[in-house]
């Protein structure tokens, strides 16, 4: 391709995103520079410069407990999901046209309900009155009631739900366009479905995997709702901390830090993913 | 890509600039704007306030659901725009919001109503709508002999029933308050209040968010809360079990109160508003089963479904002077995060 034509088509380009990028750019990244400004200021009217709200953070065991807290969560949600995605996926791909049909709605149906009415379902089904608690003592398992809620295990078990669909709908996408006949030739050559899986699946399925792990990376560190509702007063993350600090103690300079803070540590998550991405391309 | 960067900072600017330029559209006359607890406080004002602040002054209200810190940080970010013409806050928001001074006056010779109210209830920037009163909400069916005093929540059984909630809200700040002064503390010094905390930690049923509350209670993960007789009785008119108790050193009471928003462009229609929440006609609907808010007005008759039987009962209750508690509020909430959570 010359490069008048290059040129041009760039062009037609930078217009055709221009509504939208200047609307990103007024409504977006102006409230972030805002944002950014605010986490050096002595009060929430922009006044003066301190970095005195970046050391109390930073320099606060708690808070940085917090954090790696939000992460941590981030990352333990994106393990199970895969977990689970897999086998489902794999299921997927092996159904007949109807079936897929069938599966798909499965997997699209806790994306049709809200996320406050999911994770106050989840209320339901984990309280020491709830579904989980009864079947385990009437099934003898257990002979008191397990405390699921404001737990980690029990916000990791809602999380997983909440968020199975954007793990699954990427990786069913991907796992869709494989070519059935390299699983073939895989087996037919003599390796195990293990190792067919290990060595052809898992490879070919990898772009739809990261697209998956950094959608549900994302939304768990970021589920206000969830972490809140589920999670409880005892545990703290993020989101949760910039609430509070923003809207009942008004810290709006100490909120932003934590708001910049969770920013910066999603998008390392993210890129950490992306980074991945490409490692497994060239190796 | 660095000239479209650029170019692209350029307009952005500009429209900025142009956005913040933009009249704001005008109000029609005769409308208003007032913020409202979400949940009961806003089923009970769309069905009994709205009807006859239109009805009597010919007034459409609008109402912008949000509980109380919300509202004040949404007008403090507003700077100066108001996004709404009426408050309704508990004693702490409130205090925050008049440092932060964000009231208008209160004209209480526009209020036809004003007579009706006892003495101390209108204030230059607020007027007190409802009373709230806070003490220990138990399941009557699990727990035949409930705690009487704060103290009593941390024995057992009680305290493997309970649950907790932090200083974020009014009602949770002046529960603690109280069990820490039952600990031989003091609202300045609530150090009685966190060592018990910590100690009964490991055993309590729950420790959660306010609003997470009577979902608990509802699902039987909680048997025990501190909360007002409100929720309580809202609970109960879903057919929960729920019973209320004062402690024996009292229930809590404080006030409700609206205020006019500074700034607001509606100021006759916000003390039409005002006027017509206390007046007679609104506060005995408004203590009815299932809004049950503890009214103000002197004309009006406690009905049986409170959990207080007078006015006088209720001049005798516990209350906090708030402008002691806020500047440690934030202080609290800091060290509740810390040492409560995992």
């Amino acid at each position: 391709m010359s490069s008048a034509a290059t040129g041009e088509r760039m062009g037609v380009e930078w217009r055709l995103a221009a509504p939208l990028g200047l609307t990103y750019l007024a409504f977006f990244a102006a409230p972030l520079v805002i944002l950014l400004v605010m986490s050096f200021s002595v009060d929430d009217n922009l006044g003066g410069f301190t970095i005195a709200s970046w050391v109390k953070f930073w320099g606060d065991p708690f808070y940085r407990g917090v954090v790696w807290d939000t992460l941590r969560l981030g990352l333990v949600a994106v393990a199970v999901t895969t977990l689970f995605a897999y086998p489902i996926a794999l299921l997927f791909v092996a159904s007949s046209p109807g079936m897929q049909r069938l599966l798909l709605f499965i997997v699209l149906l806790p994306l049709l309900t809200s996320v406050v009415i999911r994770t106050f379902a989840w209320i339901v089904i984990l309280s020491r009155e709830g579904v989980l608690n009864q079947a385990l003592l009437a099934l003898g398992l257990t002979s008191v009631p397990l405390n699921l809620l404001q737990t980690e295990l029990g916000l990791v078990i809602a999380l997983t739900q909440i968020e199975m669909p954007l793990m699954l709908l990427p990786l069913i996408t991907v796992m869709g366009q494989i070519d059935p006949s390299l699983s073939d030739a895989s087996r037919a050559l003599g390796s195990s479905r293990w190792r067919t899986f290990r060595k052809v699946i898992v490879p070919l399925s990898l772009p739809g995997w990261i697209a998956g792990a950094t959608l549900v990376f994302a939304s768990a560190t970021t589920a206000f709702i969830s972490q809140t509702v589920i999670g409880g007063a005892r545990l703290v993350y993020l989101p949760t901390l910039i609430w509070q600090q923003a809207m009942v103690v008004y810290n709006w300079p100490f909120a932003a830090v934590a708001s910049v803070t969770l920013l910066v540590a999603v998008l390392a998550g993210v890129s950490a993913f992306a980074m991945l991405g490409r490692f497994a391309r060239t190796s | 890509m660095t000239e479209l960067t650029r170019r692209a900072a350029l307009k952005g600017a500009i429209a900025l600039g142009a956005a913040a330029s933009l009249p704001l559209p005008a109000r029609a006359s005769g409308s208003l704007s007032a913020a409202i607890y979400p949940g009961t406080w806003d089923e009970a004002y769309r069905a009994i306030v709205a009807p006859q602040l239109k009805a009597k002054h010919g007034i459409d209200v609008a109402f912008d659901t949000l509980w109380a810190v919300d509202q004040v940080t949404k007008v403090r970010a507003a700077r100066g725009v108001p996004p709404f013409d009426c408050f309704v806050l508990d004693p702490g928001p409130a205090a925050a919001a008049r440092q932060a001074g964000l009231f208008d006056t209160i004209d209480a010779s526009k209020l036809s109503n004003a007579s009706k109210l006892p003495a101390g209830l209108i204030a230059p920037d607020a007027v007190t709508v409802n009373l709230q009163v806070v003490g220990i909400c138990y399941n009557p069916k699990k727990i035949p002999n409930p705690p009487k005093t704060w103290a009593q929540l941390f024995e057992s059984p009680f305290v493997e029933r309970l649950g907790l909630t932090g200083f974020q809200t009014t009602f949770g700040t002046v529960s603690l308050v109280e069990m820490a002064k039952a600990f031989g503390g003091s609202a300045t010094d609530i150090e009685p209040i966190f060592k018990k905390l910590k100690e009964v930690l490991p055993k309590v049923a729950a420790v959660s968010t306010p609003a997470a509350l009577p979902g608990l209670f509802q699902q039987g993960q909680i048997d025990i809360m501190y909360t007002n007789t409100n929720n309580a009785a809202t609970l109960k008119a879903r057919g929960v079990d729920i019973a209320f108790i004062a402690p024996e050193s009292g229930a809590i009471t404080f006030s409700t109160t609206l205020h006019i928003v500074k700034g607001s462009e509606n100021k006759d229609a916000a003390h039409k508003y005002i006027d017509t929440v206390i007046a007679a006609d609104a506060q005995s609907k408004l203590q009815l089963s299932p809004y049950n808010m503890i009214p103000v007005n002197k004309d009006v008759k406690l009905s049986d479904n409170l959990d207080v039987k007078s006015l006088d009962e209720v001049a005798k209750m516990v209350t906090h002077d708030w402008n002691v508690i806020n500047p440690q509020r934030a202080a609290w909430i800091e060290r509740f995060n810390k040492e409560i959570t995992k």
